[in-house]
């Protein structure tokens, strides 16, 4: 790790916000059922038993999403990210984890350190990510055959890379808002909520 | 006397003995004595050595006792020689138990040398023995050694020769193997040069045939390339031909045009002098009619000349008149500007002129002695120089009033300070009674106190006689002191207290007479302030009211930017964002959209099957069977087919094998019941049976029998023989004889 001995570059900030995500992605594809649970695989992580999956082509995605996310962090223009669940049959967005991240920008480049233990941080993230296996429980279930997308906020003025394409926000019309945990690293905070479609059956 | 000693030859015991022997014995025979003791240098006994030795100790003590009897002079002192005759016989006996000792080791160890000579002695001989033997084993052992060199060297001999011929004939496997390989290369080379001589042979009968070939399609090439050259050949002379007729033709045609071409300059030229003709003519024309008309044209100029002048003169005429106008026009505008102005001033005449009335009438108005203006200016000067002289008595006055009135506050201040002065001194003195009062009733209650304290003690003292109650009183003495004390200490406390209270109500109070005070030097000061209060207070009640309206406005702006900002927060989880600031990318290879596209794919894939059903359905239905080689459908079997299919071949090859195994029992049984009976039954046609019999004189004698399902009773009554035949089902059927065939 990069940010162990004297305190939390913005690298290994970068690097520890894009870490969470790439698990925390995971960790909902999990426990919504988006893919079968014989497609992932146990792996330990933050001092927690956490899935992976072991999909090729998904893992190839996620790597190239997340690479992609951690320049983006780097450079202190992204806003947000997003998962979007969409109902396959109906084309209708089911549900919408949203993450916000703040960049402090009075940070320099390379040079900054912030002083904050990687063992706080990563308790941090671990209430959250034991926040969002919880939310199963009040979650409406995801009966039909669901697939995912992954939405970045960035500035306005950044490049747009070769892949990546622009979209709409692909929000849910009438939705319940939850709030969860954030967490900080000095240099990045991440809050994070799950909107629902309100399901008629309450 | 003494014994002689045997012993064994240990010398120095021997002279020890001796010494021992010459202090003790004075006389002589040392020298019998030495020769006893060299005589037994042999073996002795044990026990003739102890038994000499106790009997020289006791020699030993008479000896001794004997000398110091003989030797010991009487001396005055008797005890004192006496005790050192003990003594010295005491340290004597001790030397001579130490010899004694002495000996009887030396003895013991002469013993033990004797012994170890006699076993050195047997292991000697035995030594020699074995020596002897050993001796005689070597001499046979060498002999035998001798021989079995002896057969060393003849097999050696044996084994150089043996490798010796090896060497040889190694040599000569070494040379014949050599001459082996040297022919079997030569072989070798020569079959390389054999096999590349075939190759080259098989090479070049191949390029032979391959130039045999080439010159074949050659041969062919040039056979159809005459013949192409011919073909070509007659073209060109048919061409050739064609040319020179072309020529000719192309010759007459150049002669032709050039022909062509002269005439058409010709024709050019003709009509170019035609048009210049025209023209002329057209001219000449024209000239005439000008020509015609010039008599006209004259008598026109004279007169146009005429009017020239005239129209010249008259132009100069309209000139000068024209600039007399303007002139004229000019005067008339300066002579209206001139009419306004004196209107004008005639106004201004006129209030000129009241004015000078006015000022003309002021003299009768202010009772001055004014008529000109230069009296006026006389009076204002006056005037001012009087208003100048009132303001220096003002100003003086202000300041004389301002003077007095610092007088007055200052005396005003020094007469608040005399009445806090006073008040304080009033207090003081207040103070100071009290106080006063106070120490006397303390002096009043220590007085008490003393002579309560006096009369215990008196009592006390009284009562001192016993001793017992010293301590006791003693002790309540001081308890009742420390009482005393403490309670003097709490007086003091709560006295302090009191004075302190009593000092700060005394400030308070003064504190407010001076607030009176000054409320009242206000309150004469500002006698007209009191109207200025209600102005104030209304001034006071609209500004408050006009903060509960502001506070009021705050309140619901507030409101207004909780809920604003409740709202914007509930878009910003739900998604919403800014389009100036921010944008939404994803890659273009997603999951949903991959997704999106497999199902479609699926979709569509699922469509083409289903027509294809469809089709395969229709076609089933309307021709019956469909080979399977249609190509189109390629529908996997399913399980269930599979599954009929192999059950409907065993179904089959049961079916054949059942068949052959009947076949060959019906046959069996049929030749049996022909070999038994002597009769042969077959079926000829549905319902007819043929029987023919073992004995019949001809193969076509038979019986022919017809049968019809019918009951018994309805037997059919016919001359020939009719036969009942019983199935196996129990249905009777009976038999007709047809005919009897020959």
């Amino acid at each position: 790790m990069s940010s162990t001995l004297k305190g939390i570059t913005l690298k290994g900030s970068a690097e520890l916000v894009a870490e969470f995500f790439s698990f925390g992605i995971n960790s909902i594809l999990y426990q919504r059922g988006i893919y079968p649970p014989e497609t992932f695989t146990r792996v330990t992580q933050y001092d927690m038993s956490l899935y992976l999956t072991v999909d090729p082509n998904l893992k190839t995605y996620l790597n190239d999403v997340v690479t992609q996310l951690k320049g983006w962090l780097f450079d202190c223009t992204v806003q947000k990210l997003v998962l979007v669940i969409t109902c396959l049959e109906t084309n209708e967005v089911l549900e919408r984890w949203q993450f916000d991240i703040e960049c402090d920008k009075t940070i320099t480049g390379s040079s900054g350190t912030r002083e904050k233990s990687i063992k706080a941080i990563q308790e941090e993230i671990r209430s959250v990510i034991r926040q969002i296996t919880a939310t199963v429980t009040f979650l409406p279930l995801l009966e039909t055959a669901c697939s995912f997308d992954l939405l970045i906020y960035t500035d306005k003025d950044q490049v747009v890379p070769e892949k990546w394409e622009e979209s709409g926000p692909k929000m849910i019309a009438d939705s319940e808002e939850v709030r969860l945990r954030t967490f900080t690293t000095t240099i990045h905070k991440v809050s994070s909520m799950v909107a629902y479609k309100r399901t008629d059956c309450i | 006397m003494r014994n002689t000693v045997r012993s064994n030859g240990c010398n120095l015991a021997m002279t020890s003995f001796h010494v021992a022997e010459e202090e003790g014995d004075p006389s002589g025979s040392r020298g019998a004595r030495g020769g006893n003791l060299s005589h037994h240098c042999s073996k002795m006994d044990g026990m003739d050595d102890e038994t000499t030795v106790f009997t020289t100790l006791k020699s030993f003590k008479s000896f001794i006792s004997k000398p110091e009897t003989s030797q010991k002079p009487p001396d005055s002192s008797l005890a004192h020689h006496h005790l050192q005759r003990q003594y010295l016989q005491r340290i004597e006996m001790e030397e001579a138990a130490e010899k004694i000792c002495s000996k009887t080791h030396l003895l013991q160890m002469a013993q033990e040398k004797q012994q170890m000579e006699l076993s050195h002695k047997r292991a000697r001989i035995e030594l020699e023995k074995a020596a002897h033997i050993s001796a005689r084993d070597l001499e046979r052992e060498v002999d035998r050694n001798q021989e079995l060199l002896n057969r060393i060297k003849k097999l050696e001999e044996r084994e150089a020769e043996t490798t010796r011929t090896l060497n040889e004939q190694m040599e000569m496997n070494k040379t014949l193997k050599k001459s082996l390989e040297g022919e079997n290369k030569k072989l070798e080379e020569k079959e390389s040069v054999i096999s590349e001589a075939n190759k080259t042979n098989g090479a070049l009968r191949d390029e032979i045939r391959e130039l045999n070939h080439k010159l074949k399609k050659l041969d062919m090439q040039l056979t159809t390339q005459s013949t192409d050259n011919q073909g070509l050949q007659e073209q060109l002379e048919l061409q050739r031909k064609k040319y020179q007729e072309l020529t000719m033709k192309f010759q007459e045609l150049q002669a032709t045009q050039s022909l062509n071409s002269d005439n058409e300059l010709k024709i050019k030229e003709l009509e170019r002098r035609l048009a210049l003709q025209e023209q002329d003519s057209v001219i000449v024309r024209n000239m005439k009619s000008e020509l015609a008309r010039l008599p006209d044209m004259e008598r026109e100029l004279k007169r146009l000349r005429e009017e020239n002048s005239y129209l010249r003169e008259t132009q100069e005429n309209s000139n000068l008149l024209r600039e007399e106008t303007e002139g004229l026009r000019r005067k008339l505008e300066r002579l209206e500007k001139l009419k306004e102005d004196m209107v004008s001033l005639e106004l201004e005449k006129e209030k000129q002129a009241t004015v000078l009335q006015a000022w003309e009438n002021l003299s009768e108005m202010t009772g001055l002695n004014i008529r000109k203006p230069e009296d006026l200016s006389r009076e204002i000067i006056q005037i001012q120089q009087r208003e100048i002289a009132l303001k220096q008595q003002n100003h003086s006055v202000t300041s004389s009033a301002r003077a007095l009135e610092k007088a007055r506050a200052q005396l005003q201040g020094e007469v608040t300070d005399l009445r806090t002065k006073a008040l304080e001194e009033q207090k003081k003195r207040e103070q100071q009674d009290a106080l006063v009062r106070r120490l006397q009733k303390r002096v009043l209650l220590l007085t008490k106190e003393r002579d309560g304290m006096k009369a215990i003690l008196e009592s006390y003292d009284s009562e001192l006689a016993t001793n017992e109650y010293s301590p006791q009183l003693t002790r309540r003495v001081k308890e009742a002191e420390d009482m005393l004390q403490k309670v003097q200490a709490h007086n003091l406390e709560i006295e302090a207290q009191l004075s302190k209270a009593q000092e700060e109500i005394g400030t308070y109070k003064l504190q407010t007479q001076k607030a009176e005070m000054e409320l009242d030097v206000l309150k004469k000061q500002a006698p007209g302030a009191e109207n200025s209060s209600f102005v104030m207070n209304e001034e006071v009640s609209s500004l408050r009211q006009k903060i509960e309206e502001l506070e009021a406005e705050r309140r619901r702006l507030e409101d207004q930017n909780n809920i604003l900002e409740m709202r914007l927060e509930k878009h910003n989880l739900q998604g919403a964002y800014d389009p100036t600031k921010t944008k939404v990318i994803h890659l273009r290879m997603n999951p949903t959209n991959i997704a999106k596209q497999q199902r479609l794919d699926e979709v569509e894939h699922l469509r083409e099957e289903c027509q294809q059903l469809r089709e395969r359905i229709r076609a089933l239905q309307a021709g019956g069977a469909v080979t399977s080689n249609e190509g189109t459908l390629s529908l996997p079997p399913s399980q269930e087919v599979l599954d009929l299919r192999r059950q409907l071949e065993s179904a089959e090859l049961k079916n054949q094998r059942l068949k052959e195994v009947f076949q060959k029992k019906i046959q069996e049984f049929r030749t049996v019941c022909y070999v038994l009976t002597g009769y042969q039954i077959d079926i000829t046609t549905e319902n007819q049976y043929r029987l023919t019999s073992v004995y019949a004189e001809h193969m076509e004698d038979s019986l022919l029998f017809k049968g019809w399902n019918c009951t018994p009773l309805m037997a059919q009554f016919c001359p020939a023989a009719v036969g009942y035949v019983q199935w196996d089902t129990g249905i009777l059927m009976k038999l007709k004889l047809m005919k009897v065939e020959r």
